[in-house]
């Protein structure tokens, strides 16, 4: 195993009787910011009590932050900073004194834990409120009293799960831009799980997908969406048959009424679209490069369903539920015109 | 932007929009130096114009302690609360409550006090630590075993574990270093040590505070401080078979009032149920299902008190083991299966 990654398992299974939680995950997470993507049921909590050490596992290895998983799961836990997704503070206790207690459970000194308590509320934005009990703390000062109890001990790596539920949009973002500076000016690592692919995409520069407990994606979220490329063409008067003639030019094409989209091989894709398009009679009215969103990657690839996808050949199979593409909204509106 | 194009008013004044800028007042009235006066913004360069909060990540490079500290951490953290703010947060009418009922532990101490002050002898030997002074005081149903140690014990264990259930605190300490072994046993130690205090702390004020009160020499020590032993380690046993059920309740819920009207139904009710029938077939076997009435049995062996149970103290010894036993094994299992991740 490389010591170079914050993250690193191998083949890790994680079984409850008959119901495999995690199958055969072969993980690398560098350092800095790794979004973990997933919808519900995909292992996400699963992986991460893995990760604390707080589950023994099935099969396989891991190390977390050079420590075995299976072994040192207390001293992964003293390095680890966690921000629950679910409440876990408890409301009658006020701000400082719980981020103050949740450094004494690591081992801190009482002083101590305290000087540095005020320090993580100021940090968070909780300057102000500290003195108050935790009732009184709307939902998004609740998740910034949570990323301090994570904070607090200046953890090598934060895993931060759903960091941005229930927020409005004023304190997603200063949610967004806390997590960002810990990881580019603290230096620090972090795994964020989300339902929000903006949110992943703004902190992240690389993600890990589970679905149905397997690993399907991993990586640099630029070079994963770089297995999406496509050009969007708007065509006029033979849509099929221009989709007809760049299949046999040997372009992998999708289509939705009138919008097509083509997988850019390389700039000459261009001239073939062109070419086809004169060939075949159709007028082209627009035609631009269609890059992915992140969100995009990831309804694509759980729609394939297909474990252990990785390029475009597999992305782009003949899967009649990939054959819709999103067309503007005049034009969706209108329907399907052949 | 010009003040000309300006569509907007601030404080009365068209064409001025908020700009971050300000000037404060250095007090009503004052006007020395008020023309110079600035207010204090951020220095840092990265900073808005009137920002006030500047964001820095501040690393800490100390080192955590061991194991230890973190359990004496959640000891304190339960403890202290009872007595200061910034811990474990006891309620108001909690507290209240246990002190009330502190001081109702110690009526005997304070009829000794009267004994002694009045100097009439039969007062003094009438409250005095005797064999049945000290059953009374720890294993005595009316009115301690009534109101005040079960009625404490509910209130102490009320929310122990069902409200980190509830509010999902148990987080906070499972993504910590901290494991389930540590956690249940701290708890359990606070819920004792406080239930102690009540029990075996005001058994020791009586005896000690009599011992001296008295003047009593040595001889009269040695004499009774067996039976005050035989006593506390009744007290013990009390202390520990409360909590191991208290907290067992509190396990299985999530909030405060179930456990507490649970444990009340155990102790008094299995008592109450046990009575009727051993005056109904005139048997005591019943009375091994109460946890009361198994203790006192066995305080009353100790002690060499005459029983009042006709089954063997034995039987007695095993049902407290039984009782504890189950107790503790919930307690454990539903300790384990606390999540980490969601409640």
């Amino acid at each position: 195993m490389s010591r170079d990654n914050v993250v690193e398992t191998i083949n890790l299974v994680k079984s409850y009787g008959k119901h495999i939680a995690l199958d055969s995950i072969n993980l690398k997470i560098k350092p800095g910011a790794t979004g973990l993507l997933g919808p519900n049921g995909a292992g996400k909590s699963t992986l991460f009590k893995t990760i604390l050490g707080l589950i023994s596992t099935t099969s396989g290895d891991g190390i977390v932050l050079n420590h075995n998983i299976r072994e040192e799961g207390a001293i992964i836990r003293s390095k680890i900073g966690y921000m629950p997704e679910y409440d876990c503070l408890n409301p009658d206790l006020e701000a400082i004194h719980q981020v103050a207690y949740s450094g004494e459970l690591l081992g801190m000194n009482p002083s101590i834990a305290m000087q540095r308590a005020h320090e993580v509320l100021e940090y968070v934005g909780l300057k102000d409120q500290r003195y108050r009990t935790l009732d009184t703390f709307s939902t998004g000062m609740k998740q910034s009293a949570k990323l301090a109890c994570g904070l607090i001990h200046d953890p090598e790596l934060l895993i931060a799960d759903e960091p941005t539920n229930g927020l409005d949009a004023a304190h997603r973002d200063f949610m967004l831009n806390t997590l960002n500076q810990i990881v580019n000016q603290g230096g620090r690592s972090l795994i964020m799980a989300s339902h929000l692919m903006n949110d992943v995409e703004r902190v992240c520069e690389r993600i890990v997908m589970l679905h149905k407990g397997k690993l399907i994606a991993q990586g640099k979220i630029e070079d994963l969406k770089a297995i999406e490329r496509e050009v969007e063409v708007h065509a006029w008067g033979g849509a099929s048959k221009l989709e007809e003639r760049l299949n046999d030019g040997g372009l992998k094409v999708r289509r939705t009424g009138r919008v097509l989209r083509v997988v850019h091989v390389d700039d000459s894709t261009y001239d073939q679209i062109i070419s086809a398009a004169a060939k075949s009679g159709c007028q082209i009215r627009r035609m631009q490069d269609h890059e992915a969103s992140l969100e995009d990657l990831f309804i694509r690839i759980m729609e394939t369903l297909g474990y252990g996808v990785k390029s475009s050949e597999q992305l782009l199979e003949n899967n009649p539920n990939l054959k819709h593409v999103d067309a503007p909204l005049e034009l969706k509106n209108r329907g399907p015109l052949q | 932007m010009s003040e000309e194009t300006i569509d907007a008013e601030f404080l009365g004044k068209e064409g001025a929009n908020v700009t971050g800028f300000s000037r404060m007042e250095a007090a009503y009235g004052s006007g020395d130096g008020d023309e110079e006066a600035t207010a204090a913004v951020a220095s840092s360069s990265n900073a808005e114009v009137g920002t006030i909060f500047e964001q820095i990540y501040r690393p800490w490079n100390g080192t955590l302690n061991t194991r230890w500290v973190r359990n004496w951490s959640i000891l304190r953290h339960h403890i202290y609360g009872m007595f200061s703010s910034g811990h474990r947060p006891w309620g108001w009418p909690v507290r209240i409550s246990l002190l009330v009922l502190l001081l109702g532990s110690m009526n005997d101490l304070f009829l000794s006090f009267l004994g002694n002050a009045t100097g009439v002898e039969e007062l003094s030997r009438l409250f005095s630590p005797s064999r049945e002074n000290l059953y009374a005081h720890v294993l005595g149903f009316f009115p301690r075993n009534v109101f005040c140690f079960p009625i404490a014990a509910a209130l102490l264990v009320g929310g122990m574990i069902s409200e980190d259930r509830k509010n999902g605190t148990s987080a906070i300490y499972f993504s910590r270093p901290v494991n389930r072994t540590d956690y249940t046993v701290m708890k359990f130690i606070s819920v004792a040590i406080l239930l102690s205090i009540l029990i075996v702390g005001t058994l020791a004020l009586y005896y000690i505070g009599d011992l001296v009160l008295s003047g009593e020499g040595w001889a009269y020590v040695l004499d009774t401080f067996p039976l005050f032993f035989a006593a506390a380690v009744a007290g013990f046993f009390l202390v520990f078979t409360y909590s191991s059920i208290g907290l067992a309740l509190s396990s299985v819920s999530r909030g405060k009032f179930f456990p507490a009207i649970a444990l009340l139904g155990i102790i008094l009710g299995t008592k109450f149920i046990a009575f009727l029938i051993s005056q109904l077939y005139e048997d005591s076997i019943v009375y091994l299902l109460s946890p009361y009435d198994c203790i006192a049995h066995l305080g009353q062996e100790m002690m060499g008190i005459n029983s009042t149970y006709d089954h063997p103290y034995t039987w007695s010894l095993v049902a407290i083991i039984v009782m504890n036993s189950i107790s503790l094994y919930v307690l454990t299992a539903r300790v384990s299966s606390m999540e980490v991740t969601r409640e």
